[in-house]
């Protein structure tokens, strides 16, 4: 039975309840503390050791009645894709499918070599390599609970050069029959989590509801997203374009190119055996 | 045009000089497969010894590339977690394989003068069949070509816009590379005959290499931007275009036509063959580096190349 999560941005109140919770459960280390001026955004991005973001979007619109700020929220996360870029890239199997249908990253077998992070389509997954700011933590009073654990993995880390860190769709959780710590912390259901062909109907259900309320409402990832990497286990609820939640339009599975790529450097090197064979062998 | 803050959507190499330096040296082994072939089974002492140099340079190369990778991984048993599987859908994979099987080759082929020398026991040569030869040759291939289709089967605009000029460019680069080695070791090694004949294999390679750049240019749209514009697009086109193919072309040129002095002849080689040898390098480092700034532009990745 394949899982996944369905993130409704028109339920997401941004308390960032999911970063958190994502954080404590799985014991990832406090990234620094960092003002961006970006909305309520200082997360900035999903990370090797960052595995929920939450969007903020501030939208001004004008008419006659004035100007009307509105928010959007959108709790970003890994899509777990059908095909996923990050596992076909991954020379080791570190990355694997697991029984939830989840793509899952083995840290044990994975050897820092960074192929997974530059062939995921949606700037996901990224390599852990330093864990740090334990004196920023500090300063700011944060996750000062878990140092000794902080500094373990610290040593852990540096000694193996790095290793790629992503969701996991709480493979550990899901193993007990518990929910992944996201959806259990998220307040509103924002984050639904469940079996994927179920979670595909109530997202459908819900567009419908909205859209026949005159929001301007879209699913994406429900469906196949093209490119070649088909519908995504991790989708999302969007009132603006993709792009507006750093969301690619035209995601492509970099594999797709590989076959060109094959036939364009057997071209060259065909070219250049034909060229050598006659200025070495010309004359014999 | 709409974005998150300009925020970048995707995430870039975390790629230094070691994986330059392996990208390269990749290249030159392919090259080094081809002149061992090319070179192979002729009666000329001269072409004897340029097979000698060019099945040692390469068995040395692929020698140090392993320990190259790994100083990128980190510790060396990680190197072998690349050997648990083979994986046809990850070019990482197929290349470390293709590496493991060219060392093969290249060390029997390696044997193979070793015995003829009398370095090593004769019986030794039977340990390299005939057929090693092109079997590295082929290898050798698969070594210059497969960097450019790893590079390009990423989700990088940049590199994902070349998917046919960066494995093209990148297998002439390399047959250039290796040529320019061959000829400077020859040159170092009094062996001027093999030059003429290298040094138009060179022209050639870079030719094919000058062509393919300039088309990649030409049809790869927005994204190329970083490769051929600003601090990198200079230094591509001064070390890379100018220095490493249309100056080295000049001197092969002019050493084919005029005959100089036989000191000023083996200067201009060494010229050339160094000039060429610092332009592959710093193609496949301003790819590496252009990648990473291209991941940083967000409006290119909403759109992915097809
Ligand atoms: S979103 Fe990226 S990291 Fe997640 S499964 Fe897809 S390719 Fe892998
Ligand atoms: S960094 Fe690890 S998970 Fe990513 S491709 Fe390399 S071995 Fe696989």
């Amino acid at each position: 039975m394949a899982t996944g999560f369905f993130t409704d941005a028109t339920l997401c109140i941004g308390c960032k309840a999911c970063e958190v919770a994502c954080k404590q459960w799985n014991e990832l280390p406090s990234d620094g503390y960092e003002f961006t001026g970006n909305s309520y955004d200082n997360t900035s991005q999903l990370s090797g050791t960052t595995w929920r973001h939450v969007d903020f979007i501030e939208r001004e619109s004008v008419d006659e009645s004035g100007v009307t700020a509105s928010w959007s929220m959108l709790s970003d996360v890994c899509k777990h894709c059908t095909n996923a870029g990050c596992l076909e890239a991954c020379p080791t199997g570190a990355i694997v499918r697991n029984e939830f249908g989840s793509v899952f990253v083995q840290p044990d077998v994975c050897n820092g070599c960074g192929y997974c992070v530059v062939s995921c389509p949606f700037g996901v997954i990224d390599l852990i390599e330093a864990v740090g700011h334990g004196d920023d933590a500090a300063k700011y009073g944060l996750a000062t609970l878990h140092d000794d654990r902080l500094n373990e993995r610290k040593t852990a880390v540096q000694a193996t050069g790095g290793v790629a860190g992503k969701c996991t769709l709480c493979f550990d959780r899901q193993r007990v029959g518990m929910v992944p710590a996201c959806a259990k912390a998220c307040p509103t259901e924002s984050i639904q989590f469940g079996e994927i062909e179920e979670l595909r109907e109530r997202a459908k259900a819900r567009v419908e509801t909205l859209q026949q309320r005159g929001v301007e409402a879209q699913l994406y990832g429900a469906d196949d997203v093209g490119g070649g990497i088909g519908p995504l286990n991790a989708f999302f609820l969007l009132t603006d374009s993709p792009e507006a939640y750093n969301l690619p339009v035209e995601p492509v599975l970099p594999s797709t190119r590989q076959a060109m790529g094959y036939a364009a450097a057997a071209a060259a090197a065909l070219t250049l055996a034909t060229i050598g064979w006659a200025i070495f062998r010309g004359d014999a | 045009m709409k974005s998150y803050y300009d925020r970048p959507l995707l995430k870039g190499p975390h790629w230094g000089s070691n994986v330059v330096t392996y990208l390269f040296l990749g290249g030159i082994m392919g090259g080094l497969g081809l002149i061992s072939l090319l070179s192979d089974d002729r009666p000329e002492p001269a072409m004897k010894k340029l097979r000698k140099t060019t099945r040692y340079t390469a068995f040395a190369l692929a020698a140090i590339n392993p320990p190259i990778l790994i100083s990128h991984l980190g510790r060396p048993e990680r190197f072998l977690n690349m050997l648990r599987i083979v994986k046809f859908k990850s070019p990482m994979s197929l290349g470390v394989w293709g590496l493991v099987l060219y060392s093969g080759a290249a060390g029997a082929n390696a044997l193979r003068e070793l015995a003829d020398d009398g370095v090593v026991p004769k019986i030794l040569r039977h340990l390299a069949p005939n057929a090693t030869v092109p079997i590295q040759a082929l290898l050798g291939a698969f070594m210059a070509g497969y960097t450019g289709v790893l590079i390009s089967a990423t989700a990088i605009p940049l590199w994902a816009a070349g998917k046919r000029h960066i494995p093209a460019f990148s297998v002439c680069s390399g047959a250039a590379s290796a040529s320019a080695l061959a000829t400077l070791l020859s040159t170092l090694q009094g062996n001027h005959e093999v030059l003429p004949r290298l040094e138009r294999l060179e022209m050639a390679a870079s030719a094919l290499e000058i062509a393919a750049i300039a088309d990649f240019r030409k049809r790869g749209g927005l994204a190329t931007a970083p490769l051929f514009e600003g601090r990198i697009g200079k230094r591509l086109r001064n070390y890379t275009i100018l220095g490493g193919i249309v100056v080295p072309f000049a001197l092969n040129a002019i050493g084919g036509a005029v005959k100089l002095p036989k000191s000023i002849d083996a200067l201009r080689s060494i010229a050339a063959s160094t000039l060429t040898l610092i332009g592959g390098y710093v193609l496949r480092e301003s790819l590496i580096e252009a990648g990473k700034l291209s991941a940083n532009d967000p409006q290119v990745a909403f759109r992915q190349p097809s």
